[in-house]
C-alpha cells in the first residue's frame, strides 16, 4: 500500500503517464492483510494457566447447576410397579404366552401401591415398556403420515406394509404397524372408596394434535384383521371411564346418531401418544394425569386390564407414578453428571496448580532443553561466522529463561 | 498414390528442366549444387515409392497462393480448440472426469443404493452431498473451460491480412487455410507456421521473438531464400506460383525439411524460412509468408500435451486412511449385520413377522437377512467417508497458491519485477515434507552474469583479479588477502560482461607484449567466432549485445574493449560485388556461399596507435554451437582474401583437434585452464586455422550438401564440420567469471538447519564443483570428503590404452570398492562423532556406474549418510536418475530446483520441481510445479509456505476424519438399540447437509489461516521444518489420538442424550421421541464439532470466529424452519416442531450445555497435558514469543511505530539484505553432457528431451491482448 502511494507520489513529480505506465507494469503483489496472512489474530496458547482457569472455571459453573438439577430430581417421588409377571394366574405362569393369547381369560388384574412420600398433583401415570424395539427400521418406517393427517387420503397407505389393506382390500386407518400395535392396557385408580379420576386431555405434543393427525380423520377398518396387535380404536368404552379418547367410535353410516360420539384422529391421545416413537427400546409413554395430591402412606388400588402382550418378547411392563419439577421426572442422570464433571474440573484445576508450584516448572525445563538444542544446532553447526538471521533474538531469548 | 507420384515425377522432370536451363546460364558452383538438389528429392522419391503405407506420405504439399490446389488434399483449418468440453460433452465428459475420483464414485453408488428400499436413508441423504460437492466441482471445470473457449475465440478471431486478388484483406485467423499467403505487421503473432517470403528488411532478415514457445526474450534472426526477397508489394507477391515440399506435421521445435520449388528451380529450406506459431514479429515492418502448417498441426500445438500432474505424499497417505475408513466401515457393517441376523425374531410381533415378510426382515432366512443389512449399513454409515474432503482440500490449495504463494511480498524480485508462481496447486503441502534438495548450480546458485574475468594468449596469462573463490581459498588456509578496490590498476575497466585489469592489453598495449599477432588472432576470435547481434547506437560506449548466452556477449564486449569492437551486421552484406540490386549476381553469389554475412569489426590500432579502421569479415559458414560439439566455429574472408577457420569451444573438445607441435604452448595453457578452473572461471579455448581456396571449396561443398539433405540433417552437418574443424593451432583460452546468486549461502544454511539436505548437481568440473560447494557453505574444513573420479591415475592409464570394455571394468571396479569402503567408512564416522559432516563428490562417469542397478544400493546409503553431495559433470538425464533414485530408493521427498533446460528431466523427476523465473530461458518455468526468481526465496516458499501448508492440511484432513468419524459413530451405538436393523438416528436432510453446510465453511478457514508462528518465527527457527520432514501431524500415532477422541465424542453424544431424556421433560411430563433425541443428539454434534475445530486452531480470526458461529446458527435456522414447515414432499414429517419442543424444555438447555463440554473435556485435557509436557516444537517457540505484539511485514514497517525495541531490531536484522557468499567461481558449464553420456550408456536421446513447446500453447493464452496493441 504504502510502496503504490509512494509511486504515485513521485509521478506527481514527473509525467504523470510515466508513473502510471510504471505501476501498471510493476508485478509487485499488492499488499494486503489477507495475502500476506497477516490477519490479525488472537493466538489461544493452553498454557497451565489458562488450563487451571478453564477447568476452574467450568467446574465453579458446573457443579451449583449439578447440585440444583439433583436437588430437583430428589424432589420428584416415583412409584414404579411391575406388574407383567404379578398379573398372570399363577397356574399359567409357565404359559404367559397361553394367558395372554386367550381372550376368554380375564385380563383384571389388581395392584396395590403405598404412597411413599407426599405426592402433589399433577401426578402422572406412565407406563413403562422394555425390550420393545419402536425404534426398530420395519416399525418406524410402517405408517403414513399423510393419511393421518389428511381426510382426503385414505388410500395413501404406502410404507405401512403388512398392516396396509383389510383381507378384502380396503385401506386401513391408521396404517402401519405402529398404530397396530398400540398399548391397550387400562388402568384405574381408587384411594379407599374414593375413585381418583385419571385425565386422560394434553397427554400428548400439542404439535402433533393439531398438525399430524387430522381433525377429520377418522378411523376405518382398523384392527379387523385375523391378528389384532393392541388397542381397537372403535371399542365402546363408557365415557364415564374418562375413556374419552377411546370413546365411541362407530362406522361412518353411524355418524348421524347423536347417541355415539366420532372421535377423530386428532383426538385419540393415547394413539398420539404411542406414534411418537421413542428413541430406546426401553421407554415411557404417558397415560394419563391424576389431579389429586396424594398423603404419604396412602395405598392406592390400581384396576388394570393387563391386554398388551409383550410375554411373547419377554419384555416387562410397568406402571409409574411419578411427579414432575420444572426439569420434568426423576432423573438424576443430568445432575450427577454435572456435578461430577463440575467436581473433576474443581479437582483437576487443583491438581494442575499443584503441579505447576510443585514440580518447578516441567515445561521450562522443556523450553530451555529445546533452546539448548536449536542453539546448538545453529552456532555448532558450520564453524563459520556466517550468521543465521535470529541467531541475535536467539541469544535474547535465551536471557529470560535464566531465571526460572 | 498414382497422382501423387505422377506429382513426383513431374516435379522432378521440371527441376531436370532447371539444371539445364540454370547450367547454361551460371557457375559451375550452381549446377553443383542444383543437382544434389535433385539428388535429394530423388532419394525422396525413392523412399515414397518404398513407403508400404502410400495412404501416409511423408511429404506434404503445398501449393502456395492456390486454394484450388490445395482443396482435394484436405488439410486442417485454423482454427484451435483448447477446450476439454463443448456444450453437448460437458455434462457427460465432466461427470466422467468427476467419477474417475473413487469417494466420488462410492458415494454414487451409494445414492443408487440408497433408491432401493434396503436404505434406511431417503436418497436425498447421500444425493445432497454428492451434488453439491460435484455442482462446485463442475462450476470449476465450466468455469475454467469457459476461460479456454474465450481464449479461443479471441485467437481464432484475431485479424490478420491475407491476400486477395492483389491485395491485403483483413482475415480471422481461423479462416486462414494451408498455402495462404499472409502478411504479418510489426509485432505482430504469426497466425500459423508460415513459410518466410520476404520481408521489407531490404537483405530478406527478419526478427521474431520466440517468447511464447521458449521464454526467450532475446530476439532471433530468421532469412528468406533470396529467391523470394523481393515477394513484398501485394502485386508482386499475387504472381507468386511455388510448391512447398515438405515434411508432415510434427512437434519438434527446432528442425524443419523441405523444399521450395519455384521456377522450376528447387531450393532446400531450412527452419531459418519458417516462421512458428505462437511467435511474434520484431523491428521489421511487415513479412509475408505462404501458411504451411494450421490449427492443431502447428509446431506448437502438436507440443502441447499434457504433463501427467504429480500428487503430493500428503495426499497419498490420505488414500491409506481413506481406505483405512473403508475397513473400519466394513467392520461396522459386519458387526451390525451380523447383529442384525441374530436379532430378527417373529417373538417381535408388533414388527409384524409372520406371513409374507420382505427378504430383508425375514427371519425364516437370516442368512439374508444379515447380507441384506450388510448393504442397508453400508448406505447409513457412508457418512465415514469424508465426501467434501476433496473439494474442500482442492479449494484450500487453490486458494493457497494463488492468494498467498503468489502474491507473497517477501518472494517478489524486484529487479527481475518477477513474483512467486505456483503453477499447479497440488502440490503445497509437500513444499513443508522436503528432505532433499537438488539444485542446479548454473543460474540458480549463480547469477549466469558472466563477466569477463582473464585470459591466457600464447602462453601468457593475463587479467590480476582475484575472485571470491580463491579469496575464500586463501582465507581458509589463513592468508589474508587485501580486498581493496581502490588498489585496481588505472587500465580496470568494469562494466557489464567485462571486468579485467591488466594494464599489458589495455588501450592497445598488447602490441608490446612478445606474442602481438596471437593477439591479435585472440581478439579476432572473439569479435568474429559468435553469433550475437549487436543493438542500439554504433558506439562502443552505447551499443549493447544480444546473444543467447551471456557468456558470449561478455567475450564481445571484451573484444569490444581490447579495440576489436564489433558493431554492424550491414544491411546489404553481399561481398562480392557492391551492387546488391542485380538480381542475378545476388542469386549467384548467394547460391555459392550459404551464408552471405559479413560483420564489420572496427579495429583501432590494427598496425599503430590511433588508426582505427574498419574491417569486413565475410562469415562464410558457421558451424554452430550444440551441447554435442561443445564448439563453435564460423569460416571467414579477410577482405585480403585470406580465408581464416576461428573456433572456440570447450578445452577437451578443442585440445583433441590441435595440430600436432608446440607442446610447450599447449602445456601451459593447459596449466592456466586448471588455474583458471580452480579459481572457480568458466573457460573456452580459442583456436584457428587457415585454410586454402581449394581445400575450402571442397569441404563447402560437402557442407552445402549436408545443409540442404533432408533426412538427419543435423547429424550430417557434425560430421561436416569435423572435416574442417582439424589441425586447429591453439590461441589461448578465456576465462569468465560467474557470481552467486544473492543470499545463497545463508539460505542454504537455513536449509541445513531445517534438516534438509542439498544436492549441487552440476555440468562443471569436480574443483569447480568442490569450489561451489564451499561457497555455498555445503562443504567447509570439517567436512570430511569422500571423493569419487573417474580422473584418477590409474584410470588413465587404462584409458591411455583405449579399449573401452577394459575402461568401464576398470571404472566400475574402482567405483564399486570407494563406494563400499567411503560407506563404511561414513558409518564408523558416524557413530564416532555424529556431528561431523560428511560430503560425498561424485563425477558424472563415476555416477554412471554407481546407478547400474548393482551398485545403486551402496550409492544410496553412502549418499544418504552424507550430509551433502555434489555432483559434477553429470547429465540432464543423470539428474533426473540421482532424484528418482533418491525418491523411489529412499522414500524421501524430494524438490529440484534450477533455472534451464538441462534441469526439466530432474525438476519432472522430483515430487517438487521449481524453476528460476525472471531470467532468459522459462524451460524450467514451464516444466515446474512453482517458479520464484531467486534461489533465496526458497527459505520462504519452503519454510513458511510450504510449512504452513502442510500443518494445515494436517489439521484438515485430521479434522475431516475426526468429525465423520464421531458423527457416523453415534449411528453405529444407535444401531446396537435398534435390534440391529439400521434405522437412522438421525432425520435425512440432517444427515445430508452436516457435511456440507454445517460443518463445511470453518475447516476451509483453518485451511486457509492456521498460523502455528508468524512467518519471520518459521524463518528464525527452521528447526521448526523438521516435524514436516518427520511427518509430526499426519502419523498413524495422531489419526488414533483422534480417532480415540471421536470414539469417546460419540459415545458422550449418544448415550448422554439418550440417558438424559429418558424421562418426562418439564413440568407437563410429557415425553420425548425418537427424532426429539436425535435432533438433540445432532446439536450437539454440531457444536461440539466446531468448537471442537476451535480448539485445534493456532491462531483465530475474525474468520474464525464468523464460520464457527455462522456453522452453528446455521443449524439453528436451518432446524427453525425445517420443524417449521409441512410438505407434501414425501417425506415422513418426523421433524415437525421438534426443536419447539425442545426449546421448550430446561432439559434442553442443560444438556446443550453439559454434552459438549464433556465431549471436550478429553480433547482439552489431552491438549494440556500433552503442551504441557510434551510439546512440539512449534509450542515452544509459541510460548517463547506468546507476549509478541502482532507482526507486520516491511511494507507496513515505517507505518508501525508502536513496535518494542526488540521487535524493531529483530525487523531489521531480518530485512537486511542477506550476506553475499565468500566464495564465487566455476569454470566452463557446458549446457549439455546428456548426449555425450548418453551415447556412452547407449540410450538415445531424444531430439531435446525438455522440448517446451507444450507450454508455449499455454502462454498463447495470455496472447490476445498483445495482437489487440499492435
Amino acid at each position: 500500500m504504502s510502496s503504490s502511494s509512494a509511486a504515485a507520489g513521485t509521478s506527481n513529480g514527473g509525467s504523470v503517464d510515466a508513473g502510471g505506465a510504471a505501476r501498471r507494469n510493476t508485478r509487485m503483489p499488492k499488499y494486503s492483510k489477507f495475502t500476506q496472512q497477516e490477519l490479525p489474530a488472537c493466538k489461544p496458547i493452553l498454557t497451565p494457566k489458562w488450563v487451571v482457569s478453564v477447568f476452574f472455571i467450568v467446574g465453579v459453573i458446573f457443579v451449583p447447576i449439578g447440585v440444583v438439577s439433583l436437588l430437583a430430581a430428589r424432589d420428584v417421588v416415583e412409584i414404579i410397579d411391575r406388574y407383567d409377571e404379578a398379573c398372570v394366574p399363577s397356574n399359567m405362569t409357565e404359559n404367559k404366552l397361553a394367558y395372554i393369547q386367550n381372550s376368554t381369560i380375564s385380563k383384571n388384574c389388581t395392584r396395590t401401591l403405598r404412597i411413599t412420600k407426599e405426592m402433589k398433583q399433577p401426578i402422572f401415570v406412565y407406563y413403562e415398556l422394555d425390550n420393545f424395539y419402536q425404534n426398530h427400521r420395519r416399525y418406524v418406517k410402517s405408517r403414513n403420515d399423510a393419511q393421518l393427517r389428511d381426510a382426503k387420503k385414505p388410500n395413501q397407505t404406502s410404507a405401512c406394509e403388512p398392516e396396509r389393506y383389510t383381507a378384502d382390500g380396503k385401506p386401513i386407518v391408521p396404517c402401519g404397524l405402529i398404530a397396530w400395535s398400540l398399548f391397550n392396557d387400562t388402568y384405574s385408580f381408587t384411594r379407599g372408596n374414593e375413585n381418583l379420576t385419571v385425565d386422560k386431555k394434553d397427554i400428548s405434543w400439542k404439535s402433533d394434535r393439531e398438525h399430524k393427525f387430522g381433525k377429520d380423520v377418522y378411523p376405518s377398518n382398523f384392527q379387523n384383521g385375523s391378528l389384532i396387535g393392541g388397542a381397537k380404536l372403535n371399542s365402546s368404552i363408557p365415557v364415564h371411564e374418562s375413556y374419552s379418547a377411546l370413546s365411541y367410535v362407530v362406522a361412518y353410516a353411524c355418524r348421524r346418531e347423536s347417541i355415539v360420539h366420532v372421535t377423530s384422529l386428532s383426538e385419540q391421545e393415547d394413539l398420539i401418544v404411542w406414534m411418537r416413537t421413542a428413541a430406546l427400546p426401553t421407554f415411557r409413554k404417558l397415560y394419563g394425569r391424576i389431579n389429586i395430591d396424594l398423603k404419604q402412606n396412602d395405598t392406592i388400588t390400581v384396576n388394570l386390564l393387563n391386554n398388551y402382550n409383550t410375554y411373547s418378547f419377554g419384555g416387562k411392563k410397568k406402571l409409574v407414578l411419578s411427579t414432575a419439577t420444572w426439569l420434568g421426572g426423576k432423573n438424576d442422570f443430568l445432575g450427577y453428571a454435572y456435578l461430577i464433571v463440575g467436581g473433576l474440573c474443581i479437582f483437576l484445576s487443583f491438581a494442575f496448580t499443584l503441579l505447576y508450584f510443585i514440580k518447578p516448572r516441567l515445561v521450562f525445563i522443556l523450553i530451555s532443553a529445546a533452546i539448548t538444542m536449536i542453539s546448538v544446532g545453529l552456532t555448532g553447526n558450520w564453524g563459520t561466522t556466517t550468521t543465521c538471521p535470529g541467531t541475535d533474538t536467539l541469544e535474547a531469548a535465551k536471557a529470560p529463561l535464566g531465571t526460572p | 498414390m498414382k497422382a501423387r507420384m505422377k506429382d513426383m515425377m513431374r516435379v522432378a522432370t521440371a527441376r531436370l528442366g532447371g539444371e539445364q536451363q540454370a547450367g547454361a546460364s551460371s557457375s559451375s558452383g550452381y549446377v553443383r549444387r542444383d543437382s544434389t538438389a535433385v539428388r535429394t528429392t530423388r532419394l525422396g522419391g525413392d523412399s515414397l515409392r518404398r513407403q508400404p503405407q502410400p495412404q501416409a506420405p511423408t511429404v506434404r504439399t503445398v501449393y502456395c497462393n492456390d486454394r484450388d490446389a490445395n482443396a482435394p488434399v484436405g488439410y486442417k483449418g485454423n482454427s484451435v480448440s483448447t477446450t476439454k468440453y463443448n456444450v453437448l460433452t460437458f455434462l457427460p465428459k465432466g461427470l466422467f472426469e468427476q467419477f474417475r475420483r473413487v469417494a466420488n464414485l462410492y458415494f454414487l453408488m451409494i445414492s443408487i443404493l440408497s433408491t432401493t428400499p434396503i436404505s434406511p436413508v431417503h436418497p436425498v441423504t447421500n444425493v445432497v452431498p454428492l451434488s453439491l460437492v460435484l455442482l462446485v466441482s463442475l462450476i470449476k471445470e465450466a468455469f475454467e473451460d469457459w476461460k479456454r473457449f474465450q481464449n479461443d475465440m479471441s485467437i481464432n478471431n484475431a485479424k490478420v491480412d491475407i491476400l486477395q486478388d492483389r491485395d491485403w484483406e483483413s482475415t480471422p485467423w481461423k479462416r486462414l487455410q494451408v498455402g495462404d499467403i499472409v502478411r504479418i505487421k510489426k509485432d505482430g503473432y504469426f497466425p500459423a507456421d508460415l513459410l518466410f517470403l520476404s520481408s521489407t528488411n531490404p537483405d530478406g532478415v527478419c526478427y521474431i521473438e520466440t517468447a511464447n514457445l521458449d521464454g526467450e526474450t532475446n530476439l532471433k534472426i530468421r532469412k528468406a531464400l533470396e529467391k523470394t526477397w523481393d515477394y513484398v508489394l501485394p502485386e508482386k507477391v499475387s504472381e507468386f506460383k511455388g510448391e512447398v515440399q515438405c515434411e508432415q506435421p510434427n512437434n519438434s521445435l527446432y528442425t524443419f525439411t523441405g523444399n521450395l520449388i519455384v521456377d522450376k528451380q528447387t531450393i532446400p529450406l531450412s527452419p531459418n524460412q519458417l516462421l512458428l506459431r505462437g511467435c511474434s514479429l520484431r523491428n521489421t515492418e511487415y513479412i509475408v509468408g505462404v501458411v504451411i502448417f494450421t490449427g492443431h498441426e502447428t509446431k506448437v500445438m502438436m507440443n502441447s500435451m499434457n504433463v501427467p500432474s504429480k500428487r503430493s505424499t500428503l495426499e497419498k497417505k490420505l488414500d491409506k486412511l481413506i481406505l483405512a475408513l473403508f475397513a473400519t466401515l466394513f467392520m461396522m457393517c459386519v458387526i451390525g449385520a451380523i447383529g442384525s441376523g441374530v436379532f430378527i425374531n417373529q417373538k417381535y410381533f408388533y414388527l409384524g413377522l409372520r406371513g409374507h415378510v420382505e427378504d430383508q426382515f425375514n427371519p425364516k432366512n437370516r442368512f439374508v437377512v444379515t447380507i441384506l443389512t450388510m448393504f442397508t449399513l453400508i448406505t447409513l454409515y457412508s457418512t465415514i467417508i469424508p465426501i467434501s474432503l476433496y473439494v474442500s482440500i482442492e479449494m484450500i490449495k487453490f486458494i493457497q497458491c494463488t492468494q498467498f504463494i503468489n502474491n507473497d511480498i517477501n518472494m517478489y524480485h524486484a529487479e527481475s519485477n518477477t513474483p512467486a508462481l505456483a503453477r499447479t496447486s497440488n502440490l503445497n503441502e509437500e513444499l513443508g515434507q522436503v528432505e532433499y534438495i537438488f539444485s542446479d548450480k548454473t543460474g540458480t546458485l549463480t547469477r549466469n552474469l558472466m563477466e569477463f574475468f582473464k585470459c591466457s594468449i600464447g602462453g601468457e596469462m593475463y587479467g590480476t583479479g582475484i575472485t571470491e573463490i580463491e579469496k575464500g581459498g586463501a582465507e581458509r588456509a589463513g592468508i589474508k588477502i587485501d580486498n581493496d578496490e581502490g588498489k585496481r590498476s588505472a587500465a580496470a575497466i568494469h562494466e557489464k560482461g567485462f571486468n579485467f585489469d591488466d594494464a599489458r592489453l589495455m588501450r592497445g598495449a598488447w602490441r608490446n607484449e612478445p606474442n602481438p599477432e596471437a593477439c591479435k588472432e585472440f581478439f579476432r576470435c572473439l569479435a568474429i567466432c559468435h553469433t550475437v547481434l549487436p543493438e542500439g547506437e554504433e558506439t562502443p560506449e552505447k551499443i549493447s549485445y544480444q546473444a543467447a548466452s551471456p557468456d558470449e556477449a561478455a567475450l564481445v564486449a571484451a573484444a569490444k574493449n581490447f579495440g576489436f569492437f564489433f558493431y554492424r551486421i550491414p544491411v546489404s552484406s553481399v561481398a562480392f560485388d557492391k551492387t546488391p540490386h542485380d538480381a542475378g549476381a545476388i542469386e549467384v553469389a548467394l547460391t555459392i556461399l550459404r551464408t552471405p554475412t559479413t560483420v564489420v569489426v572496427r579495429e583501432s590500432h590494427v598496425e599503430r596507435m590511433g588508426s582505427i579502421q574498419d574491417v569486413s569479415y565475410e562469415i562464410l559458414n558457421v558451424l554452430e554451437f550444440n551441447s554435442t560439439r561443445k564448439r563453435q566455429s564460423v569460416v571467414c574472408r579477410f577482405p585480403n582474401g585470406r580465408l581464416v577457420l576461428y573456433c572456440k569451444g570447450a578445452d577437451n573438445v578443442v585440445f583433441e583437434r590441435l595440430a600436432d607441435g608446440n607442446h610447450d604452448m599447449k602445456k601451459i595453457s593447459r596449466e592456466h585452464l586448471e588455474q583458471f578452473g580452480s579459481a572457480g572461471l568458466r573457460t573456452l579455448c580459442l583456436a584457428y586455422r587457415d585454410l586454402n581456396r581449394e581445400q575450402y571449396e571442397s569441404w563447402n561443398e560437402k557442407f552445402v550438401q549436408a545443409k540442404s539433405s533432408l533426412r538427419d540433417r543435423d547429424k550430417k552437418l557434425d560430421e561436416v564440420a569435423e572435416l574442417i574443424e582439424k589441425d586447429l593451432i591453439l590461441i589461448g583460452c578465456t576465462a569468465i567469471e560467474d557470481k552467486l546468486q544473492e543470499g545463497v549461502p545463508a539460505c542454504i544454511e537455513t536449509l541445513s538447519a531445517a534438516g534438509i539436505k542439498i544436492w549441487v548437481l552440476t555440468g562443471d568440473k569436480m574443483e569447480t564443483a568442490i569450489n561451489i560447494a564451499y561457497a555455498c557453505n555445503l562443504v567447509n574444513n570439517d567436512t570430511k570428503q569422500f571423493i569419487i573420479s573417474s580422473e584418477t591415475d590409474a584410470i588413465r592409464e587404462v584409458e591411455d590404452k583405449g579399449d573401452p570394455i577394459e575402461i568401464a571394468r576398470v571404472i566400475k571396479d574402482t567405483v564399486k570398492q570407494s563406494l563400499k569402503n567411503f560407506h563404511e567408512e561414513a558409518l564408523r564416522s558416524l557413530s564416532r562423532m555424529p556431528e561431523r559432516k560428511l560430503a560425498l563428490i561424485i563425477d558424472g562417469r563415476c555416477l554412471m556406474y554407481a546407478l547400474d542397478p548393482t551398485l545403486r544400493v551402496d550409492l544410496l546409503g553412502l549418499s544418504l549418510s552424507c550430509h551433502s553431495v555434489v555432483c559434477c559433470r553429470v547429465s540432464p538425464l543423470q539428474k533426473a536418475q540421482v532424484a528418482s533414485l533418491v525418491k523411489k530408493g529412499a522414500r524421501k521427498i524430494t524438490l529440484s530446483i534450477g533455472d534451464g533446460a538441462n534441469d526439466v528431466s530432474m525438476i519432472q523427476a522430483a515430487h517438487v520441481g521449481i524453476g528460476i523465473s525472471g531470467q532468459e530461458g522459462m524451460q524450467a518455468v514451464m516444466a515446474s510445479d512453482f517458479a520464484i526468481a531467486q534461489f533465496r526465496f526458497l527459505t520462504d516458499l519452503l519454510l513458511v509456505h510450504g510449512r504452513w501448508s502442510y500443518l494445515r492440511l494436517c489439521k484438515v484432513i485430521t479434522y475431516f476424519f475426526y468429525k465423520n468419524l464421531t458423527f457416523t459413530l453415534t449411528q453405529f451405538w444407535f444401531t446396537f438399540q435398534t435390534g440391529f436393523s439400521g434405522q437412522r438416528f438421525y432425520d435425512d436432510w440432517f444427515q445430508s447437509l452436516y457435511n456440507v453446510i454445517f460443518t463445511a465453511l470453518p475447516v476451509i478457514i483453518v485451511g486457509l489461516f492456521d498460523k502455528d508462528v508468524t512467518a519471520s518465527l518459521s524463518k528464525r527457527y527452521p528447526q521448526l521444518y523438521k516435524e514436516g520432514i518427520r511427518n509430526s501431524f499426519f502419523k498413524w500415532r495422531v489419526i488414533a489420538v483422534w480417532g480415540f477422541f471421536a470414539f469417546y465424542q460419540s459415545i458422550v453424544f449418544y448415550y448422554f442424550t439418550a440417558a438424559a431424556s429418558r424421562h418426562g421433560h418439564g413440568s407437563s411430563g410429557k415425553i420425548l421421541g425418537l427424532w426429539d433425541v436425535s435432533t438433540m443428539a445432532f446439536s450437539c454434534v454440531v457444536v461440539t464439532v466446531n468448537l471442537r475445530l476451535l480448539m485445534a486452531c493456532n491462531s483465530i480470526t475474525r474468520w474464525h470466529y464468523i464460520s464457527v458461529a455462522g456453522s452453528i446458527v446455521a443449524w439453528f435456522v436451518f432446524i427453525f424452519i425445517y420443524s417449521a414447515i409441512m410438505t407434501s414432499f414425501d417425506r415422513q414429517e418426523n421433524v415437525y416442531f421438534v426443536i419447539y419442543v425442545l426449546m421448550s424444555t430446561f432439559f434442553f438447555y442443560l444438556t446443550i450445555l453439559l454434552v459438549p463440554v464433556i465431549a471436550l473435556f478429553g480433547d482439552f485435557l489431552y491438549l494440556s497435558i500433552q503442551r504441557w509436557l510434551y510439546p512440539y516444537d512449534y509450542q515452544v517457540i509459541q510460548e517463547m514469543h506468546r507476549d509478541d505484539p502482532h507482526e507486520y511485514s516491511m511494507v507496513q514497517l515505517p507505518e508501525t511505530s508502536h513496535l518494542s525495541p526488540e521487535e524493531q531490531r529483530s525487523y531489521a536484522i531480518s530485512m537486511l539484505p542477506r550476506e553475499n557468499s565468500k566464495h564465487t567461481g566455476f569454470a566452463f558449464d557446458s549446457p549439455g553432457y546428456e548426449s555425450f553420456f548418453a551415447s556412452q550408456q547407449g540410450v538415445g536421446v531424444p531430439h531435446k528431451p525438455w522440448d517446451v513447446a507444450r507450454r508455449a500453447s499455454m502462454k498463447q493464452r495470455q496472447q490476445p491482448q498483445r495482437p489487440a496493441r499492435s
